[in-house]
This record gives C-alpha cells, sequence and structure tokens, in this order.
C-alpha cells in the first residue's frame, strides 16, 4: 500500500514535467523526521500525521516555484540534475538538524503490539498504515477522477501545450502538481517511521521501489501506478512467505519481466 | 662557466633530484620515527565507523605523548572505504612510506584482504572484526585478531542466557547471511546441544536487509522461547524493532549475539530494548580500571560511552605499544614474537595472544538490557550480566601452521 502511495506521489510528478523526481525518496524522507519533531514538540502522534506532510508539501511548493520553474527553459535535464542534487542536499540537511546515527519512533500506544488474526499474528500499527493508505490512495483517485482540478492535472499530463491553450494558468498546475506529489510522499514518510525507523538514508531505497512502480505501471498513467504498487506489494509479501531473502530482489524481478515483454508498462501509454 | 660544464651540473642536479624523487623511501628512511598505519574508513559503507576508530586510536597513542622507545611515532591515516581494492591500494602506499605496523580495517571482509598485503609485506597487522578465517585457515605470523572468537562468544551468549532464563529450549535463529554468520549460527548450535536446545528455525537475511516483516512473521509462527540473531548495525536495529512491533518482544526474550553495543543500542528505544540480552565485545560500564579511565576521558571529550569503534581501536593500540614494551625494540618481529607471548590486565580484562592461532584469548561480555523504569540515565542501556572467555576448541582450529617470518 505504502508502495502504491510512493509510486502516485512520483507518477504524478513525474507525468507532469516530464522529468523523474530524483528528490522524492528524500521528501519521504524529511516527511519522516518532521514527524518525529513534531511529535517531540506538540507531544501528539496524530497532530504530527497531519502537520508533518503539509510541511513536506510546502516545502514542495517551493521546490517548484524557487528551482523547477526557473529551469523549464533550460530544458528537462537541467530539471533532473536539480532533483538530483536536492536530494542529496536534503539527505545532508537531515543529518545536520537530526544527526547520522538511525532513531527510533514508536507508534501511538493504542496501536502498539500485535493482533492475533487466526492464521497469523500481525502488528495493529501495521493494518493502520494499510488502512491509511489505502484511504489516502483512494482519495486522490477520486480527486484526479472527479473534480474539476484532477481532471485538469490529469489532463495536463496527456497534453500540456492544449490545457494552457484553454486559458488554464500551467504554471500554477505544475507547482499544484508538485505539491501533490510532495504531500504523497511525506505521508507516506510519516506513516513508515514507526514500522521501519528513521536513519539518514532511508529516502534511497523508496525512491528505488517508487521508480519500479512508475516505470512499471506506466508513465503518465496514474492509475497505473497505484495498481503497480499493488501488484508489487503483493508480490513482495507472497514471495517473502516461501523464499524470504528473495523478498527485496522480486520486486525488481516483475519490473523486469514485464518491461520486457510491454515496455510501456502495463498501462502505459508513452 | 663554460657551456659544457654548466649542462654537467645541470644534469647532475636533475639526477639527485630524479633519485630522491624516484626513491622516497631511502629518503625517508633516515628518519627515527616509527610509522603506525590506521586503516579506517571515512567513506563507503562503515564511513561513521571510521572517524570514532580514529578517535580511540589517537587516545591511546597521545596517552604515550605519541613516543614509544624514545622515538617519536607518526600516525597516519588512509581510507579503505570498506572496499578490498581500495583498501589493500591505500595500505601498500603508505607501506612504500614506511609504514610497518597497521590496524584497521573495520570490516572482516576487507580485513581478509589487507591481512594477505600484511603477510607479503611482512606487515605487522591488528583488526577488530569476527571472520574466524584470519586466526584460522587463512592464519600467518603477521596479522592478530582482537576480537573474541565466535565459538567464546556463542559460549558466553548461550551459557549464560541459559542460567537466567532455563526453560527456553526452543530457539529461533536470524542469521545475516555470509561467512561470520554462518560459523556463529554454527558454534550457537554446538554450544546449545549442551544445553538441550531445540533450534525450531533458521533463517538467513541479506546484509542490508530493510523489509524484516517477513522474518518476524515466520519467526513468530514457530512459537520459540527466545529469538536468537547474528547481524550487524542497521540490520540488527531494523530487526529488534520489527520484532517488538509485532508484539514478539518483550513477552519472548531477544538475544543480539555479536553487537557493537552502545552505537546500536541507542538507535533503538528504550520499550524496544526491554527483555533484550546482548553480547558484546566491550561494554563501557567493564569493571577494569583500564576501562574505566578511558570512559572517563572519552566520555569528557565526546560525551557520549565509548561503543565497540573507538573501544577496539584503542585496546588493539594499546597492544601495539605494550609489544614495543615487551620486545624492548621496534623491529616488527621481534614485536610479533612479544605479542605472542603477551599477558595484560588491559582494557578488557585478562588479555593473552595464542601463539598458534594469534586469536586473542580475553572475555566476551554479555549484557542485559535494562527497562525504561529501571534506566538511572539516558545512557543507563544495560547491566553487565557476566563475561566468558572459553577459548575455541582445538578440534575447531583451522589454523594448523601459523608458518615463519
Amino acid at each position: 500500500m505504502l508502495y502504491a502511495l510512493m509510486g502516485l506521489g512520483l507518477a504524478l510528478i513525474t507525468g507532469i514535467l516530464n522529468i523523474p523526481n530524483f528528490a522524492h525518496g528524500a521528501l519521504f524522507a524529511v516527511g519522516a523526521y518532521f514527524l518525529v519533531s513534531v511529535v517531540s514538540a506538540l507531544g501528539n502522534f496524530w497532530l504530527g500525521l497531519l502537520l508533518a506532510p503539509i510541511g513536506i508539501a510546502l516545502l514542495g511548493l517551493l521546490i517548484e516555484y524557487l528551482g523547477v520553474r526557473r529551469l523549464y527553459a533550460a530544458g528537462h535535464d537541467y530539471q533532473l540534475l536539480f532533483t538530483f542534487g536536492l536530494a542529496l542536499i536534503l539527505n545532508e540537511l537531515i543529518i545536520v538538524i537530526w544527526g547520522p546515527v538511525g532513531i527510533s519512533h514508536l507508534p501511538p500506544a493504542i496501536l502498539r503490539g500485535g493482533v492475533d488474526l487466526g492464521f497469523t499474528f500481525y502488528p495493529k500499527y501495521r493494518l493502520f498504515v494499510m488502512l491509511m493508505a489505502g484511504l489516502l490512495v483512494v482519495a486522490t483517485w477520486l480527486f484526479l477522477e472527479k473534480t474539476r482540478y484532477g481532471a485538469i492535472m490529469r489532463a495536463g499530463i496527456e497534453n500540456k501545450e492544449m490545457v494552457s491553450l484553454l486559458g488554464i494558468d500551467i504554471h500554477w498546475l505544475f507547482t499544484a502538481a508538485f505539491a501533490l506529489g510532495a504531500y504523497l510522499a511525506g505521508i507516506a514518510g510519516a506513516l513508515t517511521a514507526p514500522i521501519r525507523g528513521l536513519s539518514p538514508g532511508m529516502g534511497v531505497d523508496m525512491l528505488g521501489i517508487a521508480v519500479v512502480v512508475v516505470a512499471l505501471g506506466g508513465l503518465g498513467n496514474l492509475l497505473g501506478a497505484i495498481a503497480a504498487g499493488l501488484l508489487i506489494g503483493v508480490a513482495q509479501a507472497v514471495v517473502a512467505a516461501y523464499w524470504t531473502e528473495a523478498s527485496t530482489v522480486v520486486i525488481f524481478a516483475v519490473m523486469a519481466a514485464v518491461l520486457v515483454v510491454r515496455p510501456q508498462g502495463l498501462f502505459g501509454i508513452r | 662557466m663554460s657551456q659544457s660544464k654548466r649542462r654537467e651540473l645541470l644534469k647532475a642536479g636533475a639526477a639527485i633530484g630524479a633519485a630522491s624523487l624516484g626513491f622516497p623511501a631511502i629518503v625517508r628512511a633516515q628518519a627515527k620515527e616509527i610509522v603506525i598505519l590506521g586503516l579506517w574508513d571515512q567513506t563507503g559503507a562503515y564511513a561513521d565507523v571510521g572517524p570514532l576508530n580514529d578517535r580511540g586510536m589517537r587516545m591511546a597513542l597521545e596517552e604515550r605523548g605519541m613516543k614509544i622507545l624514545g622515538k617519536p611515532i607518526k600516525y597516519i591515516t588512509r581510507d579503505g572505504a570498506t572496499q578490498a581494492g581500495v583498501s589493500t591500494r591505500r595500505a601498500e602506499e603508505a607501506i612504500d612510506e614506511g609504514a610497518r605496523f597497521m590496524i584497521g580495517p573495520w570490516s572482516s571482509g576487507v580485513a581478509l584482504a589487507v591481512s594477505e598485503v600484511a603477510k607479503r609485506r611482512k606487515v605487522l597487522h591488528l583488526f577488530s572484526g569476527g571472520t574466524e578465517d584470519i586466526s584460522g585457515s587463512r592464519c600467518h605470523r603477521y596479522s592478530f585478531q582482537w576480537a573474541a572468537s565466535p565459538y567464546t562468544a556463542a559460549k558466553t551468549v548461550v551459557d549464560n542466557f541459559m542460567k537466567a532464563n532455563p526453560k527456553a529450549k526452543r530457539w529461533q535463529l536470524l542469521i545475516a547471511d555470509y561467512a561470520f554468520g554462518w560459523s556463529l549460527e554454527k558454534y550457537i548450535k554446538e554450544v546449545g546441544k549442551d544445553h538441550g536446545l531445540e533450534f525450531v528455525g533458521a533463517d538467513r537475511h541479506p546484509l542490508g536487509e530493510r523489509e524484516f516483516s517477513n522474518y518476524v512473521q515466520k519467526a513468530a509462527a514457530n512459537r520459540p522461547d527466545a529469538v536468537a540473531m547474528v547481524n550487524f548495525g542497521a540490520d540488527a536495529v531494523g530487526a529488534a524493532r520489527e520484532f517488538f512491533n509485532f508484539g514478539l518482544t518483550p513477552k519472548v526474550p531477544l538475544i543480539m549475539a555479536w553487537s557493537s553495543g552502545v552505537e546500536e543500542l541507542i538507535q533503538l528505544s528504550p520499550e524496544i530494548r526491554e527483555n533484550l540480552w546482548v553480547g558484546t565485545n566491550f561494554y563501557y560500564t567493564a569493571d577494569t580500571p583500564v576501562a574505566k579511565a578511558f570512559v572517563r576521558s572519552y566520555q569528557a571529550k565526546y560525551q557520549l560511552p565509548p561503543g565497540y569503534a573507538p573501544s577496539s581501536a584503542y585496546s588493539m593500540t594499546r597492544m601495539l605499544l605494550a609489544g614495543f614494551d615487551k620486545a624492548k625494540s621496534d623491529d616488527t618481529q621481534a614485536v610479533i614474537k612479544a605479542l605472542e607471548t603477551l599477558e595484560v590486565n588491559d582494557l578488557l580484562g585478562r588479555m593473552r595472544v595464542d601463539p598458534a592461532t594469534h586469536q586473542t584469548l580475553r572475555p566476551y561480555f554479555f549484557l542485559k538490557c535494562k527497562a525504561k523504569g529501571a534506566m538511572k540515565h539516558e545512557l543507563d542501556l544495560a547491566d553487565i550480566v557476566a563475561t566468558g572467555d572459553t577459548p575455541l576448541p582445538k578440534q575447531y582450529a583451522a589454523c594448523k601452521d601459523i608458518g615463519g617470518f
């Protein structure tokens, strides 16, 4: 479910801006660290979960407005390099602000411990994350499919020029898309913090998986990203039950297998 | 000056210049200093450990005022980048510059490669990794192993855990999938036989694994009385966290058989540490005069107490200096012979070297972590429950002949 969330955020940004957002993993990581800081300051996990991703969305807004937008004239390569450099900067900033040593952050007391599901024992917090991530994915999908703003975003992915000709300010569109993508990355990070703990390099692994999800789902297809994210997550869980050591490799193996047969991804349009 | 005389002079000058550039060893060998190399990683997988190692080594050398046997010590460090190729090259360069004694690197795998350089270039080499091979199948006269033998670790951990938890007979193992993990797994099972342990499962995970939920689920399904892990650093921290998240600990005790101590434990929260039992090569509450003094000075400088990384470097450097003292010479072979019969009461307690394998025989520490309520201060992470120093039995020793110089 988390993979679907990350993939969706990245697909949104990639689709609209036409460049892979290398800073997506870093936004995920900063989201997790923001959560820890907000919870330390306010003492409430739920407030942290609410506020931290908004902080990341604002960060995304700033990044787009101050950085990416200025580089449109320079071309895709420079925007790509910019996000790559940003990823490195954010990584080091995490070390500067929060230190290089890993941190553990426990889930809130009511979500601790496990639930006996009969066939297996499962942590309460993970069930919560599945639910939250699922709700977010559904909410984002509804926004994109059923609202006017969502329609504009999807149109922007398909054909920027046409949207602009129709009188819509595509610069605002880009900023909004980036902020939304960043929000999704931020909340994914905040949700993950109690499960995986925090360390400065946590964004790098997630970025890899997010890219796999986007490539598998097909560049430019948001629903495809969701489907791909779910597929990867399920594949990993199934393989883990029988051949635990291969559970991480299977993510990349599935992507490779599908792309060999269908280079445009499962639902890709380009 | 005539044309030809000037040319002669220039040619002679160029020849001398080229000679001194081309034979730096000769030029530098004039110095009476003793060059010691610390091969500490500043980049790569263990980049955070290198600076800690450097601290420990530097502290030990500065205690002697950077001098030994009346000669100045030149302490040089090189970044091995946690890669065998880079580390061996840096070691060779340092040896070209006059280093005859080297300590490090941190990674066992890379240390194996560096050990080959030590053998070929006849340079004394100490390292802190746990791999059995350097004091086992690849043993030679120039390398010395500071860390306890994995057998000693297994025996200390299993014996003392069973003393405290005699009914915990069903064990689940989680092992990092590389040579060191396999050797410790082997010894845990061996020692476990004497206690009548039943190993209900033994899973291996790749180094650098991030997603431990699957391993924990499998472990939970086996309903063990205790879970023992052989893994390190971020892997150990991640796995411990996952066991807690699934609600296995603190009901079921979790054992970290070979841990770096403080450095891993501070990454966990007190709730995760409850009912966590840790085996380690050094813990900062060790009750020896040398340890107390070291911890005091280290904390004064760096606030945190020292973990495995700086302590191992400190201890190895002290061993080397003790070797110089005993040999009363800085001739490499004399120091090696002195180390082979060394017996000191140092950082860890009673330490001596087995001349047949160059394995240091010394205590291994077994700790029980404290529950949140019992912690007197933020760094009061654990109590030392016991130490053990049973050496590797001869039938397991893979070093048949350590060879000559």
